[in-house]
């Protein structure tokens, strides 16, 4: 094992082992995310990016090996630690928005912050600035089932940012993205983790988004194969696999 | 065949679903054939026998009832038995016609153990208190139990059928349904409210001239006039159907002002799942509240209660209920989604639970007012 990680990493795992229902998706992962950072995690689909996310963001608990925040361990705090840590110290994007259908817009990017005790006026403050900021603000008042879906993906990057965690886990936020809305999404997703000193875990399978990252970690089949430097590979698949197998039955 | 694969994949919920609706369709197959029975032991019984017929009639509208809203929810509950059917080959029609076919196939076999139980007791089992019930020591035509009891499958089937919109038997169909209400979705109710109650104290003012032709009510309820009935169900009808869009407007009022993550989870959910929580909601309520009114008079009125009207009350609340139940099980399902982004925003699990609690409370009040309001109608023309 190796010896104790610098001061400087603010999220680092040791050995980090997880299988789904046996499938095993890391397999002894050890890597470190330094404090203000743009990490890249790229590879392809099933490669384990986002079990990877998912251990790292205390959403998932590990089968075996050690993840740390700020010098505290992760890996055997309850759920009910991991629930206040992912509330107060982590915002998440995900590939899909997964916004509360029945709430607005600007009360979908404030409830984090209400959920953390903020004031009801500074809570909707943040979120109408975080709006208008991502090109979202004309739509602040609607419901998400009124968008389409890039807007709702804006919405979601907002909600992520808007209680300026330190630190921010972002799942492959553009798949539902075309590709200039993506660079556009990325473009303030990592000024915003530099301009406020976020830290920002970004996984995408799209290798030329890695150049929005400052560094950049290849996972391939749930192992770490080139720290510090992307793998170009072929273009990967497009679309979510379910739907792919679903359109490709359906005549 | 098909079906006993289909069943040998089924879980708790989808065997009780099952033989609930066996089970129900069993005691509305005893109901249709006791009153054939009677009208083969006294053939020349006159509107008796079309009054038991049409007894008959609101058990099996509530199992149809309880067919539609369980086919209903099965795109939602089972999506990955969609998927494969659809990647089987089954279009649309098909994939209704196998939920139909499930449905008809529980009540079938119900109806089939009700017939072989009747027709093992017309063999001279039953003692005489029974006989006239049976249509004892005449001889049963063939055909007529046949036709009553294809009657329950063949309802509650095409009810379930009916029920799955053609769109949610493509995989990926499930589509947001709609959640607000339009203008005369609230105007009619609220009429039909109004004038009914109106109408009804106008039929009961003290100097109101007797009816001429009293309806005389079944199940030991004594008699009424036309004008309170009909003006009764008017207002029972309009208060079942208001109360979806006053579901939603409590949900409205929980988060109105400046709501704490509680209160606006909670109402603004509420808002949201009003308009697929109100059906159920509101038939149970009406039946709830029609049954405590029934068991209220026979308290008060000696010698008025009767078994055969508890049986059947017991089976439309039991279907009701069971209706609301799986309803409940859809909206879960549908929001688990929802659920799992709330929990990863770190929201905790005693906000979401409490959220639910306030939301429960909130529609128990609502359907307290419009259920008290259907049954104090109720008892009013009783009298």
């Amino acid at each position: 094992m190796s010896a104790a990680p610098p001061d400087n990493d603010v999220v680092w795992a040791r050995g980090i082992v997880k299988s789904h229902y046996g499938t095993p998706a890391l397999r002894g992962i050890s890597i470190g995310v330094r404090d203000g950072e743009v990490l890249a995690v790229t590879g392809p689909r099933g490669s384990g990016k986002s079990t990877l996310l998912g251990c790292l963001s205390a959403q998932l608990a590990v089968d075996e090996g050690e993840v740390w925040f700020n010098s505290s361990p992760v890996h055997t705090l309850g759920r009910a630690g991991r629930e206040r840590l992912r509330r107060d110290r982590f915002g998440f994007v995900g590939s899909e928005p997964h916004l509360v259908p029945e709430l607005t817009a600007r009360e979908n990017v404030a409830l984090p912050l209400l959920l953390a005790g903020a004031g009801n006026k500074a809570a909707y403050t943040a979120a109408d600035e975080w709006l208008e900021r991502l090109d979202v603000g004309d739509v602040a008042r609607q419901r998400p089932d009124r968008l389409v879906q890039g807007q709702c993906q804006r919405i979601a990057v907002a909600r992520a940012l808007a209680p300026l965690p330190p630190v921010v886990f972002a799942d492959d936020p553009t798949a539902p993205l075309h590709r200039e809305a993506a660079e556009q999404v990325l473009r303030i997703l990592t000024s915003a983790a530099r301009s406020h000193q976020l830290t920002l875990v970004l996984a995408t399978h799209d290798p030329e988004l890695v150049r929005f990252a400052d560094r950049a970690v290849a996972l391939v089949d749930g192992r770490l194969t080139a720290p510090a430097a992307p793998v170009p590979r072929g273009t990967p698949a497009q679309g979510t696999p379910g739907a792919s197998a679903v359109t490709a039955t359906r005549r | 065949m098909f079906y006993l694969r289909l069943a040998r994949g089924y879980r708790v919920p989808d065997l009780g679903r099952w033989l609930l609706t066996a089970l129900a369709a069993a005691v509305v197959a005893a109901f249709l054939l006791r009153s054939l029975g009677r009208a083969m032991s006294d053939p020349l019984g006159g509107t008796d026998a079309v009054a038991r017929l049409l007894w008959c009639l609101p058990p099996l509208a509530a199992v149809a009832w309880f067919a539609a809203v369980a086919a209903r929810s099965v795109p939602a509950r089972r999506p990955e038995r969609i998927a494969g059917l659809t990647a089987a080959g089954a279009g649309s029609r098909r994939i209704r016609s196998l939920i139909a076919g499930e449905v008809a196939l529980a009540c079938t076999l119900g109806s089939v153990v009700t017939l072989l139980l009747f027709l093992v007791l017309r063999n001279d089992i039953a003692g005489p208190s029974l006989a006239p019930d049976l249509g004892m020591g005449v001889p049963l035509p063939a055909a007529a139990p046949v036709t009553l009891l294809a009657l329950v499958p063949l309802t509650a089937g095409i009810a379930a059928a009916c029920a799955v919109p053609a769109n949610e038997t493509l995989p990926g169909g499930r589509t947001r349904s709609r959640t607000g209400f339009g203008a005369l979705r609230i105007a009619l109710p609220i009429g039909l409210v109004v004038v009914g109650a109106a109408l009804e104290l106008i039929a009961l003012r003290p100097g109101a001239a007797v009816d001429g032709r009293p309806i005389h009510l079944p199940a030991g309820l004594g008699s009424t006039s036309t004008d309170a009935l009909g003006a009764w169900a008017a207002s029972a009808l309009g208060l079942a159907l208001l109360t979806g869009p006053l579901l939603a407007w409590t949900g409205r009022l929980l988060a109105v002002g400046r709501p704490t993550p509680l209160r606006l989870l909670a109402g603004r959910g509420l808002t949201a799942q009003a308009r697929r929580l109100g059906p159920p909601l509101a038939v149970l309520t009406l039946v709830v509240a029609m049954v405590l009114t029934t068991i209220r008079y026979w308290i008060g009125t000696p010698d008025s209660a009767d078994a055969l009207p508890a049986i059947e009350a017991c089976l439309v609340l039991g279907c009701a209920a069971a209706a609301v139940v799986s309803r409940l099980a859809e909206v879960r399902i549908d929001r688990r989604d929802v659920t799992e982004a709330l929990l990863r925003l770190g929201a905790s699990p005693r906000l979401l639970f409490g959220a639910v609690a306030l939301r429960t409370l909130a529609v128990g009040t609502t359907l307290l007012v419009t259920g008290g309001a259907t049954a104090a109608l109720a008892a009013a023309g009783l009298r």
